[in-house]
Parts: structure tokens; sequence; C-alpha cells
């Protein structure tokens, strides 16, 4: 039930791009066409749920024993960093399909704070567990919860903007400007979850 | 200078040497500045610890060793003579706005509050932070709140009823007005406001038992 | 090069948030309010002007096969040594600013400013370059939040303008960020259209 709950809050209540401000940038920049967030949104899940795991195994048995706390931001982007290029050299081996459609988001990923983000969070355990032991399960589970999050917010904005691009918008309000006033319709749209994670715990007799 | 090639030597050797050096410098700065953080982390406990129990009361007082149980971490607070002032508690209620909401709660030895703190938050700041002053401030104080605005067009704000000091948790849970109780909740951050009140329950609820009711006395499960 | 240029190039021309759009991230998280926006934009520049000079004066070293990891290094070492003081010596603002601070590392304006400036110019020019974008952006955030704070929390700078009943609590939060962004943009934009 726990799980369920990490699940609803990450995704409806709490969402990363939406509420946290994590992961903007591809949120703004690839989110004209439906098929190219799809493909951004399950990269993304992919590489989050591997940099997860192995920054929480990288924080739990090297940095903290050695009191090496300090070297986490330059520990995990390096480790991020790596990572997106094991895995682009990996996929394109292993499933050639697979990195046919992933392929091209994986060097834009990076540079994608939501990764870095989410993978600190998970580290120093100050994510919403709901009251769960904040361990490597419950993390890999809010990880996942989270680039779920991510991709719905990305492909429902993406739909948004591909009816936007057949009307014509004021001429100053072009690009950016009218897709932010979008995206902040939409974050008022997700604000009416808010609470809906305690009232199910509630319901539930947690 | 001419630039470096880009041969597997090179990269390595300067990939290598930049990484140590940034090792370097940086275990340094942490030899530095993990004494002025460790100092600020105590300084925010003891003054917490103060502001909580004494309030503008200037009296000596000693702490005995925190006692942690349960999430909860005690800090029990004696005068000279060794008779106990009363107790500041850590409590932390896990579904706030943003996610944890840690307070500090003084109770004298029958479950009054004294005062409290806001330790950590993660609620919208300017907003949720606000709660730091909303539940401790009177009504007179209230007018000061209104803004340049509202003091040239002579109308203050109404006060409200949201000072929990001076409160007893025994008596009543406390309770935002909104879910039927006493306590007004902070404008527009009804969420904060209830995880704050849960914290401050919870906190009254791990020193003096599950209520008054009950007929645990303060002093017979205060943790020693 | 025009030294002075350099500089007021980045805050008018190449103003990072309004024109650039990088570093959207602590530009809608962590202008709640004009001070974290300030806040946010020095830590930023600092950041940014350490690692334009360090990669300026680096630039010969480091083989072209490993640049990126070489920068990201670097840019590290000074968003973990920020991250360090700023928790030493105001502790309140990084408890405020909170994960953005560690995130500054992967703002697309300063790996963006390595790579386009300080690895082509002097070390001058990249200091230059630093100021003239950290002030761009930190002018951006500064503006943002004035514009949330006194809508939403109906304060400047922590000052109260608008009585309580008076706030238009949506800009302080999250949905607030984008529509004030957008609206500000198109503001800039009319300008520009209205000059051209």
């Amino acid at each position: 039930m726990e799980y369920f709950l990490i699940f609803i809050s990450a995704i409806f209540v709490n969402n990363i791009v939406l509420s946290q401000f994590l992961g903007i940038c591809p949120f703004l920049g690839v989110s004209k066409k439906i098929g190219t967030a799809a493909g951004m949104g399950l990269a993304v899940t992919f590489v989050l749920t591997v940099a997860v795991i192995v920054t929480y195994a990288l924080q739990m048995w090297v940095l903290n024993p050695y009191g090496l706390g300090y070297l986490q931001t330059i520990v995990f982007i390096l480790v991020i960093a790596g990572l997106v290029q094991m895995l682009e050299t990996v996929l394109k081996k292993v499933s050639p399909s697979l990195y046919q459609a992933l392929g091209i988001f994986l060097p834009l990923i990076t540079t994608n704070c939501c990764i870095l983000g989410v993978s600190i969070l998970v580290a120093n355990a100050t994510y919403n567990a709901q009251g769960l032991e904040p361990n490597l399960l419950t993390g890999v589970v809010y990880a996942i919860a989270t680039s779920i999050g991510f991709a719905l917010a990305l492909i429902i904005f993406a739909g948004i903007r591909e009816q936007l691009s057949k009307v014509s918008v004021p001429k100053s309000m072009e690009g950016m400007a009218i897709a932010l006033i979008t995206a902040g319709l939409l974050a008022l749209a997700f604000m009416g979850f808010s609470g809906v994670d305690h009232g199910i715990a509630v319901a539930a007799g947690l | 200078m001419k630039k470096l090639k880009s041969n597997m030597a090179n990269m390595a050797i300067m990939l290598t040497v930049i990484a140590v050096v940034a090792a370097g410098l940086l275990a340094w700065v942490n030899k530095v500045t993990s004494g002025p953080i460790e100092a600020i982390n105590n300084a925010t406990i003891e003054n917490g610890i103060r502001s909580v129990i004494l309030g503008d009361r200037d009296i000596r007082f000693t702490v005995d060793a925190p006692v942690e149980r349960e999430g909860f971490v005690f800090h029990s607070v004696n005068d000279m003579n060794g008779n106990l002032i009363g107790t500041a508690v850590e409590s932390t209620d896990r579904n706030g706005f943003g996610g944890d909401l840690k307070v500090m709660v003084g109770f004298d030895p029958e479950g009054v509050i004294l005062g409290y703190t806001v330790l950590e938050h993660s609620e919208t700041p300017g907003l949720g932070a606000q709660a730091d002053g909303w539940f401790r401030q009177k009504s007179a104080e209230v007018s000061e709140q209104s803004g340049i605005v509202n003091v040239l067009l002579g109308a203050p704000a109404k006060p409200g009823n949201h000072n929990i000091i001076g409160m007893n948790p025994g008596d009543d849970l406390l309770v935002v007005s909104k879910d039927g109780g006493e306590v007004d909740a902070i404008t527009a951050s009804t969420i904060t406001s209830r995880a704050f009140l849960r914290a401050v329950n919870s906190a009254y609820k791990a020193v003096f038992g599950y209520s008054a009711a009950d007929g645990v006395s303060g002093a017979s499960s205060q943790n020693k | 090069m025009n030294y002075f240029k350099t500089i007021t190039n980045g805050i008018v021309k190449e103003n990072p948030t309004f024109v650039l759009l990088l570093g959207m991230c602590p530009t809608l998280a962590t202008t709640t309010s004009a001070l974290n926006g300030f806040g946010m934009g020095v830590a930023t520049m600092f950041v940014l002007i350490c690692s334009n000079t360090f990669i300026s004066l680096l630039k010969n070293l480091i083989p072209d096969g490993v640049r990126i990891p070489c920068y990201i290094v670097v840019i590290a070492s000074f968003v973990t040594i920020l991250q360090m003081v700023m928790q030493a010596y105001v502790p309140d603002l990084y408890k405020t600013l909170g994960i953005f601070i560690p995130l500054i590392v992967v703002n697309c304006i300063i790996l963006g400013r390595a790579e386009a400036f300080a690895a082509k110019n002097n070390v001058l020019a990249s200091v230059c370059d630093g100021i003239g974008i950290g002030v761009g952006f930190t002018l951006a955030l500064t503006l943002l939040g004035f514009v949330r704070e006194l809508l939403g929390n109906g304060a400047v700078f922590g000052f109260r303008i608008f009585p309580d009943s008076m706030h238009m609590l949506v800009f302080v939060l999250a949905p607030g960020a984008f529509i004030t962004l957008g609206l500000l943009l198109a503001i800039v934009n009319s300008l520009k259209n209205r000059k051209a």
C-alpha cells in the first residue's frame, strides 16, 4: 500500500516537473511531438532507475564508510555521465531497435537535472517515502514513480503543444512564452491532486 | 603553448591529474568548513531549546543529554536545583506540503506549550515557512502584518486565533478550525498547518502518553 | 576584444534567461521571493566565474577527447566548495535553495559557457563573460522573484506592501513560476519586436 502511495504522490501530487521543477529543460525542449516526448520519457525511466541503484550503492558502500560525503556531487555527476555513455554503447550492441528509439535522447540526459536531483534525493533519504524506511527498494520505487510522472507530464504537454501549433498566437507570445504559460496551467491542474495521497493514506487506515 | 593532443596517455593523465587535484582541494575545504558547520548545527539545537523552553525568561538552566526514542529527540531542561522546567521535543511530520516538517516544541511538566520553533521544512518558501511566526502570534501583533496599503486605507487585518503558546494538547488535541478545531490555519497553507499541528500533538503524546484522560501523568512517562 | 562589451553582452543581448532560455530549473524553482532569486543568481555567478577562469587557464592542457569530463570535474568541484561554504556561513539560504545548489552542476549555462566561450578565449575575457552572464542571470532571477513575491505574497524583499487578504497565492506556487516567466518573456519579446 505504501508503495502505491509513493506512486500516487510522485506521479500526481508532487510531480517532478510541475511541482518540483526538476527536468524542465527536456520538458520545454523535447515536447513538440508526442512521439519524441514518449521516447524521452522512456529513456529517462531507464537511465534514472539504473542511476539511482548505482549512486545509492556508491553512497552506502563507498562515500559514507570513508567519510567522503563531500565528494557526492562530483562522484554522482561523473557516474551518471559515464553510465549514459555505457548504456549507449551497450544498447547499440544488444538491442539495436531500442537504441534506435532511445539513442538520440541519451546524450541529452546527462544534463537532465532530474537524474542527478533524484539520485541525490534518494542517497540523502530526503524524499517522501510515505512512512517507509528509505532504503534501496523504496528508492528504486520512488525513482520509477518519478520517471513515470516525468513521462506523463511530458506527453500531456506535448499533446497540448501539438494542438497549440495549429492556432494563431499573438506575436510576442509565440514560442517559449506561450509554452510556459501552458505549462503553468498544466501545473495548476496538477495542483488539484494535492492532498490526495494523504486522503488515500487515511482511507487505507495508515 | 600548443594544445595537448588527444592521445590515450595525455587524456588519461590529464583527467587523473584534474580529478586528484579537485579531490584534494575539496578535502581541504571540507576540513576548513566542517568546524563552522558543526558549530552552527549545535547552536541551532541549543538556541532552539533555549527559545522553546525559556522564551524571554532569563534563568540559568542545565540540559540533560538528548535521548532519542521512536524518531523523537527529547531534551530535558532543569533549573540549577535539578527541578524539571520543561522538555523540548524534536518531532517530525512526514506529510507537509513538500515533505518533512521538523519542529521543536517545548512543554512544561504539565504539558502546556511553552514555545516552538521550526527546525526544517520543505514547504513553499515564504509561505509554509510562515509557520515559524504564525502559531505564536498574539492578536495585537496581527495589525503589524497588514502591510502599507492596508495601513494607508485604515483597515487593519482582522485578528485570528492561532496562538498555540499556553495551550495544552492534553486537554484538547490541536486541530485547525477547518477540521473543527480551535486553531486558525495559516492563510492558504492548510496542509502545512495540519502537518505542523500533527507534529506538535505527536510530540506531546511522545512525552506525556496518549492523552491526559489516560491518566498518564507528565512526570511518570518523562524520559530519563 | 572589448571587455566591457563582453560584460554587457551577457546582461542584455545574450541574457541567459530571457534570450538564451537556459537554466530553467533553478529559474523557476528558487524565485519564490526576490531574495531567494538573488541568492541563487549569486551562487550560480560564483561557480560560473570560477569555472570560466579555470577552464580558460587549462584549455591548452586539456585534450579534446576528455574535454567534457574535465569540465564537469572542474565545475563540480566549485559547486561542492560553494555548497560547503554556504552551509557554514549562510545556512538559512542554503536550506532554502536546497537541492538546487548541487544541481548547479547540471545547469546548462555553465557547461555551455565553458564550451562556447572559456575554451576559446583568454582568461580576462572569460572572467568578463562569467561576470556578464552571471549578472544577467542574477538580474533575471531577482526580477522574477520580485514579481512573484509582490503578487503572491504581497511583499518585496520580505517588506510587506499588500495586506494578507490581497495575495494571489498562486504566484508563489509552482504554476505561478511558469506563468510569470511566460508573461515576462512575452514582454521582452514585444519590446524587441517594437525595436525591430
